[in-house]
């Protein structure tokens, strides 16, 4: 399934001069002039206004804006939780744009895993119990189960605590228990939603820090929504979304695509959350400053991967 | 999207899972789940035990009539006498005799005279009971059996014999006599000799009319006329030919008498119409407990519908996470509808239960003989399947509808 060549889009993507196919069909998700209105009686409200957005294989990325902007929007969206009003949505070379809600389930399940900023943990249910909770939804039998959860939470240096509920963990060991649920299923893309919101500073230092190895040492793609411009600058990707459009503003991303940065051991492997990691880098194939703040859906995959404009 | 087989075995991780779930979650809201089973336990024991007596009331009548036999019918003169003819009319000794030969539709009858006294031998009393007049056809009709000696004979015309039920020879023997055939036993001032003993006799309470036959002593029809007080024939008991109608062989027998005596008011009973009778009898009890049953189970039902729609309420935000996880809606409603059969079975265990001791109060009281029906388990499981899953569902299709926004906002 993940190495499907996206259909149709293969070839309008511009790739990377040095990347192979594979490398550059690996575009995880594409957003296409994403719109989307809550209509309250007679009064339409635009939340998203045209959102152009490609994640690569591999890439850590944030989404950053202040509340209002529609990144909550955007994240259940891309998430599938919600459906664009319209607009294209390619996961994994699959549109899932008009897709029924079974359907959405079962790509929830295999494609995206969730780190919420509450954690979003059943109370009810043990560290490990919680975490194999996508693989029951797909239906894996119990010792695999079993096997994958704690092969997960032993992943997110919470190998100790499998059988703990989540009263009996910290705020620090809660966010990796649902990172670890996020991994489990070995989706295409980890959605956090403030994932270090509820966690004190050394806390959410980290969790950055083990989402930042995960995404360096086994080639997670992370996508990070946030208002914290800390935890922004630590993605080799920054997007901002501004009133329901998004702005590309990678400073300090040193590889082209996500892809490449990802590969880059300086991006992923960043220990602090201040500017050194990101902006010290070498300034990469800057998007155009001049488009900055309209970019929108013109020409998607130029101003989207950085790298196409080269 | 997926094969079948790995569909299959997704279907039962989940199914396994929902299970556990359901079943934690009851075992967690304590109170409320034993409110509800209560409704379910006393709805569930009506049907069990409207199923069960229904049951046992059919084979305890078919183990009657099994003895008794389907075949028997009992001729009497109505207790409902409306002229003064009909108050005067009897049932002719005669007419009696006649029935069997002239009827075809008739096997056999037996005729009886019957009065009521002491009996006395060896200068003690050895017992108070009827004196019956018959025919020789008597033992055969009831399904008597003679022990020693013989029955009355259709040619023991006016003799002073006698045949003597098991416990009036049992007194007798206590008496010192250890061999009553052939002996003297003294009734209605009448002394008789004793020429056959019967087996003891299980008396059947099926028919109108019972025989006493432990307690009697049998002289011929004609003998019974002259030392009894009232030489009426008070019954007729005949055995119907083979593989004839009941109501005809009833139609036959009210033409007979029609012809012979017009004023008498006659009684026929057949086995067949007692078990009609007895079961209409039963359909009534068990319209009795089915009313029961029902409003017992729709407030029990109603009472699990509140328990799950607080169960859904309560737990928004665990139906949003599992539904961004990758549950479907049906996922979802599975779940709970799991919980809620579960919670009803878990009645409906205990109402299975209750039921039957119900059941086995009754036949204690009634000496019916007590037995546990499968057909009465299996509805009594059935319905609360039936009624977890009719009232689970509404609350069941709204948990599945929650939008997993909302949920995982709500907190």
């Amino acid at each position: 399934m993940v190495e499907t060549e996206p259909p149709g889009f293969g070839s309008t993507q511009d790739r990377p001069p040095g990347a192979t196919s594979d490398e550059g069909a690996a575009q995880m998700l594409q957003l296409t002039d994403i719109r989307r209105d809550y209509r309250i009686g007679p009064v339409t409200t635009e939340i998203l206004r045209g959102v152009d957005l490609a994640v690569g294989a591999g890439d850590l990325m944030s989404i950053m804006g202040p509340s209002g902007s529609g990144k909550t929007t955007l994240m259940n969206i891309i998430g599938l939780l919600d459906r664009p009003t319209s607009g294209r949505y390619v996961l994994d070379g699959r549109d899932v744009s008009k897709l029924a809600d079974d359907d959405l389930a079962m790509l929830r399940n295999a494609h995206i895993g969730f780190v919420f900023q509450s954690f979003q943990l059943l109370p009810r249910l043990t560290a490990v119990e919680n975490v194999s909770l996508p693989l029951v939804y797909r239906g894996t039998n119990r010792a695999e189960m079993r096997r994958r959860a704690l092969a997960a939470l032993e992943r997110v240096g919470m190998g100790e605590r499998t059988g703990h509920r989540p009263d009996q963990l910290s705020g620090g060991q809660k966010q990796r228990v649902a990172i670890a649920r996020a991994l489990v299923g070995e989706p295409a893309v980890v959605l956090a939603d403030e994932p270090t919101g509820a966690l004190d500073g050394a806390t959410a230092r980290e969790v950055m820090a083990l989402l930042a190895s995960l995404n360096a040492e086994h080639k997670v793609t992370i996508l990070i929504i946030t208002h914290d411009p800390g935890v922004a600058r630590q993605c080799a990707r920054q997007v901002r979304i501004h009133e329901g459009t998004l702005v590309e503003r990678t400073a300090g991303a040193p590889g082209a695509s996500g892809a490449a940065a990802a590969r880059h051991p300086a991006s992923g492997t960043e220990e602090t959350e201040e500017d050194p990691g990101a902006s010290s880098a070498p300034p990469a194939i800057d998007p155009n400053p001049a488009r900055e703040p309209t970019s929108r859906r013109d020409d998607t995959g130029e101003i989207l991967n950085p790298a196409a404009p080269t | 999207m997926t094969p079948g087989p790995r569909a299959m075995s997704r279907a039962f991780t989940i199914l396994a899972a929902n299970t556990r779930e359901a079943a934690d979650s009851l075992r967690r809201a304590r109170l409320r789940t034993v409110l509800g089973l209560v409704g379910i336990m006393i709805g569930i024991s009506s049907v069990i035990t409207m199923v069960s007596l229904g049951e046992i009331v059919k084979a305890q009548a078919r183990k009657e009539f099994e003895a008794l036999g389907t075949d028997i019918l009992v001729v009497r003169k109505s207790f409902e006498v409306s002229s003064p003819e009909q108050r005067a009319a009897v049932v002719e000794r005669e007419d009696a005799v006649a029935l069997a030969p002239e009827v075809a539709s008739i096997a056999e009858a037996a005729p009886r005279i019957s009065g009521h006294g002491a009996f006395r031998h060896a200068g003690r009393e050895v017992g108070h009971g009827a004196i019956q007049g018959v025919t020789e056809s008597f033992v055969s009709v009831n399904r008597l059996s003679v022990r020693t000696g013989r029955f009355i004979s259709d040619l023991d015309i006016n003799r002073t014999w006698c045949v003597v039920g098991a416990d009036i020879a049992a007194a007798m023997r206590e008496a010192g006599t250890d061999q009553p055939v052939g002996t003297l036993i003294e009734a209605e001032e009448q002394l008789l000799t004793v020429v056959g003993v019967l087996e003891p006799h299980q008396e059947s309470y099926a028919l109108p009319v019972q025989v006493e036959a432990n307690n009697a002593v049998f002289v011929p029809i004609t003998t019974a006329a002259r030392i009894v007080n009232n030489p009426e024939i008070d019954v007729i008991v005949a055995r119907s030919r083979a593989g004839v109608h009941h109501e005809t062989v009833a139609a036959d027998v009210r033409a007979f008498f029609q012809a012979r005596a017009p004023h008498l008011p006659l009684d026929v009973v057949t086995a067949k119409e007692l078990i009609a009778r007895m079961e209409s009898q039963m359909r009534l009890l068990t319209l009795l407990l089915a009313a029961v049953g029902s409003i017992a189970l729709i407030v029990g039902g109603i009472g699990i519908m509140n328990i799950m729609l607080v169960s859904v309420a309560e737990r928004r935000r665990e139906i949003a996470i599992r539904r961004a996880l990758g549950a479907r809606q049906r996922d979802i409603r599975s779940q709970f509808l799991i919980e809620s059969v579960i919670l009803t079975m878990t009645g409906g265990v205990l109402g299975v239960l209750l039921g039957l001791v119900a059941t086995w109060t009754v036949c204690r009281f009634t000496q019916w003989e007590f037995l546990i029906s499968g057909l009465s388990v299996a509805s009594g499981l059935g319905t609360a399947t039936a009624v977890g899953l009719f009232f689970g569902f509404q609350p069941a299709h709204q948990a599945s509808r929650l939008d997993p926004i909302v949920g995982l906002q709500g907190e």
